[in-house]
């Protein structure tokens, strides 16, 4: 996670206001430069610092915006909204690997139970029919494995990325709609800043 | 989610340090009025309101951080936030089980006993975060956090939290 970078000129002696403004100007210039990163979806790294970026934004608009004289609500709105759909991307991005490491859980949960199956005593009481024993091998068998949780999995999995794709069209989408109503333009006026 | 509570005396346009005295000593009495109930454990929105709180308070830290001295501030942050992660991998623990429980009844037969297996899984998990929880929270108090935090936003801000007294919203 990349850390918010230090401010410098802040003096605690003074109000608030001009020490906002220093910080909040800041934290606007790092959400923007993460904007040539994250047109690639494969970015996950740089999507996730945006996110963070924006909600760092979001509670210092919380936190300082009763000292400004604008209504800040409906910029605070729009940083909130963005870092919640980052958010959603995040979440995929985490619980995919989640899933397959479940799945990597439940293979090694299964080559416990197989193992311990065939060295358990009760093989000594294998019946003399061949298809019998085959039978009971097979019910033991299906007892150990877990492969009837796996399609779960995989299907949490697909739901996941499918997901993954809708949410990053619509962050896009978000992000261009922001750039082109001037939106850090518009925020950085109302607090007075430049 | 739970409300912020209110600054008690904060003007509209404060000094810088009195501002960080009077929000970060809220948010700390804030965060902490929910630990009882995360500790019992009955009502998962309990511990969801104590992340949601420490993460006010670490945005407030970070916002006031020129307040502090450096190497004061480092620590008391340090611990704030080993309680907001703490909280957090609870809390997703408790969103990914409350989830899944939704999605179960929406799923074809096939895929349930993997969901039904995952849950099981993440309920284990999610009982052994409750003994992390605790311990956290113990040690929190055998080394008398919160009155050294008190101590310390007192004297780097002159908001004492007595004068001050944080108070819930009306209706919380």
């Amino acid at each position: 996670m990349a850390k918010p970078r230090p401010v410098a000129g802040i003096d605690p002696t003074r109000h608030v206001r001009p020490n906002a403004r220093r910080i909040l100007a800041m934290r606007i210039e790092e959400i923007y430069e993460y904007d040539g990163l994250v047109g690639d979806p494969a970015n996950v790294t740089q999507l996730h610092d945006m996110r963070i970026a924006f909600k760092r934004l979001r509670y210092l608009i919380e936190i300082f915006g009763d000292a400004f004289d604008t209504d800040l609500v409906p910029y605070l709105d729009q940083v909130k909204a963005m870092q919640d759909l980052l958010g959603d991307i995040h979440d995929c991005d985490v619980q995919v690997p989640m899933l397959q490491q479940h799945l990597a859980w439940l293979e090694r949960q299964e080559t416990e139970s197989v193992e311990r199956m065939l060295t358990s005593p009760r093989r000594a009481r294998t019946p003399d029919d061949p298809d019998i024993a085959l039978a009971r091998f097979k019910s033991r068998l299906d007892t150990a494995r877990r492969a009837d949780e796996r399609p779960g999995i995989h299907t949490l999995m697909a739901m996941r990325r499918a997901q993954r794709i809708a949410l990053y069209m619509q962050f896009t989408h978000e992000w261009r709609r922001l750039k082109h109503a001037r939106f850090r333009q518009r925020l950085e006026q109302a607090l007075g800043i430049g | 989610m739970a409300r912020a509570w209110d600054v008690n005396g904060l003007a509209r346009n404060p000094r810088f340090r009195d501002a960080a005295g009077r929000i970060v000593l809220t948010r700390w009495r804030e965060m902490i009025s929910y630990r009882d109930g995360t500790l019992v454990g009955d009502d998962i929105e309990e511990l969801h309101a104590m992340r949601v709180s420490s993460r006010r308070l670490r945005a407030a830290m970070d916002a006031f951080a020129d307040v502090f001295p450096t190497k004061s501030f480092r620590r008391y942050l340090r611990e704030v936030k080993r309680i907001t992660d703490t909280l957090g991998d609870a809390r997703d623990l408790d969103v990914a089980i409350e989830h899944l429980t939704l999605l179960l009844p929406e799923v074809e037969g096939v895929d349930r006993p993997g969901i039904e297996g995952l849950i099981d899984r993440y309920e284990q998990q999610r009982r052994a975060e409750d003994a992390r929880i605790r311990a956290l929270f113990d040690r929190l108090e055998r080394e008398r956090f919160a009155e050294r935090l008190e101590t310390w936003v007192h004297k780097h801000t002159g908001v004492d939290v007595a004068t001050l007294a944080p108070t819930p919203p009306a209706g919380a």
